[in-house]
């Protein structure tokens, strides 16, 4: 471990470890023994502990995830806790630049801290966590609860369609979850590994899709559970992706329904309350942070919402009318202990600490190196072929730009002799620090779904036009019940101007493809992957329909050394920078 | 309430629902743009009330999603919570569809409850709006926007 005292009076200070006594002699004697002690230490709080992880996107073994360098929202959002980065993030929260928890929570000084702090996550340093707070609570006391999107991200996972994770879960015990990317593998598939899952499955908003379905309230699965921990009886509601069928293709739930429901979200909470009489309702969920912010206001009687979706690394909880929310990140970055002190029937008190799984300073759990041993080794050969280099940084994130995703237009637009390339704005992936191999596992972690297909086909201008202010309204729109949650999608081959701020269908202007003004009677070749689009296409190209991996690797493999420009191809009007403190304006 | 338990209480309760949809499909056979069926919703609203308009209330409960899932059926509830014997209609309007109006639903006090459910077309992002007719000429109203999007960026 390469730490020394100077950073470890950083770590101990970001985690609050140095108590009234100053301990500096303490800090001396436990600088080089630093361990997973110092970052698990918590004051206890009630008999109750909930652990929360959400949006592990299947990454089993630790990795560098760069936090966003630009969040933009639309102005009432501004400086809110889900649309926060940088140094409004830090100003937030409290946070000391340059320590492990700056590091793991935002992009600053991103390269150098890699260096020192090492990747993040992994299952085994996560079971590392959860075992020690298990030990330390008692078992019995303690619930694992997963907010989903946790079996898609990487080879490993698309390989076994979804069961290497479900092994990972079982193993980390979790006991509850909740789903998004999960039902990208179908129906089917959905069912077959929930039979393997030893957690409970829970959904309140997911019914079947005919007329009299929502009448009677048919939920999909069981829309609660409730567990008996430390003494007091916990009810945890489920709530899956409200827009699974419009964010990914309806066919892999054909005959479910979706959507928030808040309405039998609110009967739930009162039928937990009034008729099994818990003493605590929880809300699993996988809705966002801003989206879960909405729900607090709008019902009542909910505890706490341990949210998910949107990958906020969330430091602190808030408590909106009398609901708390927490999110701990994305990619296995974090676990969430929450400890509740529960008397008479009610929530008493509780305390949070969303603790940093730093790779490099807690000890991995054998049983869990093995386990990822054994689903890596049969696809070691081709996952661990270093295809080229890259020179600069290749993240994932931000609004409109990001070095990995232009790779990936690069790549398509290279094969595929399109004009313009379209990449989803996801917010999951991998970092790449600069002058590392990539490996083809790197771009698995970038593009492992279930749909991989490039389409090609073509659009009029006027259509691209119009597909962008929808996809714009879906992100920018002030209300967060009408967001998806993700980031713009990433165009190659075109440039505009945005006014973030402007009305629905108004925000758009100065588009240009490849230099040139856009006409809006031409058609345009297009590429696209990972979503919808091709649908609103025509002339499609069936014989040049490829997996986005496949054309990734293929580019990558002939070009060798990847140096990625940092220059964004979109010009906001209306704001200013790239992490907007509050006051709307930066 | 279950499906089943539905069905053996069903002469009990009335099925108002079955009523919407064979409406709805007349309607959505002629929204077609610039048809001569096209009436606006401010029309539309004019028709449905007499000419009187219609007062915002809580006491219509509409509910739709927030986001479609599909915009060929996107399904309403509405619940009105005010005494059968007083209310007459209870009508489905879009703000943008070329026919706003989606449903009519008369009512007899033997419905037992002032709630209908069907599932409408929409052509694109607007606001849903269900009106209660009451016996007394007067009406109430509530209103939601529904978005109707491609999606595929989540």
């Amino acid at each position: 471990m390469n730490i020394d005292r100077r950073d470890f009076l950083h770590i101990a200070a970001a985690l609050g470890l140095l108590g009234v006594s100053g301990g500096k002699l303490h800090a001396k004697k436990r600088a080089d023994e630093l361990k997973a002690d110092d970052i698990l230490e918590f004051d206890p709080v009630g008999k109750v502990t909930l652990l929360h992880i959400c949006d592990m996107h299947a990454h089993l073994k630790p990795l560098y995830w760069r936090e966003p360098s630009t969040l933009i929202s639309a102005k009432n959002l501004v400086g809110t806790p889900g649309f926060l980065c940088g140094e409004a993030f830090l100003e937030f929260y409290g946070i000391e630049p340059n320590t492990l928890e700056a590091y793991f929570d935002t992009y600053l000084n991103f390269e150098e801290l890699a260096k020192k702090f090492g990747k993040m996550g992994g299952v085994a340093h996560m079971k590392t966590i959860i075992d020690e707070i298990r030990r330390d609570r008692g078992k019995d006391n303690v619930l694992l609860l997963d907010s989903g999107d946790t079996w898609q991200g990487t080879a490993v996972a698309l390989k076994t369609r979804g069961e290497a994770i479900v092994d990972a879960q079982n193993y980390l015990g979790v006991d509850v979850m909740v789903g998004h990317w999960e039902f990208t593998y179908g129906k089917e598939r959905v069912m077959e590994l929930l039979d393997m899952l030893e957690a409970d499955f829970v959904s309140q908003n997911i019914v079947d899709n005919d007329p009299f379905s929502d009448t009677f309230e048919e939920t999909v699965f069981k829309p609660y559970t409730i567990k008996e921990v430390g003494g007091a009886k916990i009810g945890i509601i489920g709530q899956s992706f409200p827009f699974t069928s419009t964010a990914n293709p309806k066919r892999f739930t054909e005959g479910w329904s979706f959507g928030l429901r808040l309405d039998s979200l609110q009967g739930y909470v009162d039928e937990l309350r009034k008729e099994k009489k818990v003493d605590c309702v929880v809300m699993l969920s996988h809705d966002g942070f801003s989206v879960d912010q909405e729900v607090a206001r709008k019902v009542r009687g909910i505890d706490f919402i341990l949210s998910g979706h949107t990958h906020d690394p969330g430091p602190r909880p808030i408590t909106i009318n009398g609901t708390t929310i927490i999110i701990a990140g994305s990619h296995g970055k974090f676990v969430g202990r929450l400890d509740i002190d529960i008397a008479k029937g009610k929530v008493k008190n509780f305390a949070y600490k969303l603790i940093p799984v730093a790779s490099k300073l807690i000890e991995a759990d054998k049983k869990g190196v093995e386990l990822v041993e054994k689903w890596y080794k049969p696809y070691n050969k081709e996952l661990m072929q270093t295809i080229g280099k890259t020179k600069g940084t290749l993240y994932k994130r931000d609004t409109f730009y990001s070095t990995f995703d232009a790779l990936i237009g690069e790549a398509i637009r290279d094969r595929m002799d399109c004009e313009i390339a379209f990449t989803p704005g996801y917010r999951w992936g991998t970092t790449l620090l600069p002058g590392d191999d990539i490996l083809v596992d790197n771009v698995y972690e970038m593009t492992a779904i279930t749909y991989p297909e490039v389409y090609t086909f073509e659009l009029k201008g006027a259509r691209i036009a119009q597909l962008l202010e929808d996809i714009a309204d879906n992100v920018f729109n002030p209300n967060p019940l009408y967001q998806q949650g993700g980031d713009m999608s990433r165009l190659t081959g075109i440039s505009y101007d945005i006014k973030v701020n402007a009305p629905t269908g108004k925000r758009i202007s100065n588009l240009k493809v490849n230099g040139k003004e856009l006409d809006p009677n031409r058609n345009y070749v297009v590429s696209a992957w990972g979503g919808n689009l091709q649908n609103a296409g025509e002339k499609l190209r069936e014989d040049k329909i490829k997996p986005v991996y496949d054309v990734v690797t293929e580019y990558v493999k002939r070009k060798g050394t990847i140096d990625i420009s940092n220059r964004s191809n979109v010009n906001v009007l209306d704001v200013a920078c790239g992490c907007p403190k509050k006051g709307g304006v930066c | 309430m279950r499906r089943r338990s539905f069905l053996k209480g069903l002469s009990a309760v009335p099925a108002l629902a079955l009523l919407g949809n064979v409406q709805l499909l007349a309607e959505a056979k002629k929204a077609k743009p610039k048809s001569k069926n096209a009436i606006s919703f401010k029309k539309a609203l004019e028709v449905v009330t007499g000419g009187k308009g219609a007062k915002e209330s809580d006491k219509v409960q509409l509910i739709v999603p927030e986001i479609a899932e599909n915009g060929a059926v996107v399904p309403v509830k509405v619940n009105v919570d005010v005494p059968i014997e007083k209310v007459k209609s209870i009508h489905i309007l879009t703000t943008k569809n070329s026919n706003a109006r989606a449903a009519d639903v008369f009512l007899t006090p033997r419905n037992g409850k002032a709630y209908f459910a069907t599932r409408i077309k929409l052509s694109g992002t607007q606001n849903v709006v269900a009106v209660a007719v009451l016996k007394d000429g007067s009406a109430i109203m509530a209103s939601k926007p529904v978005k109707v999007t491609i999606g595929g960026c989540g």
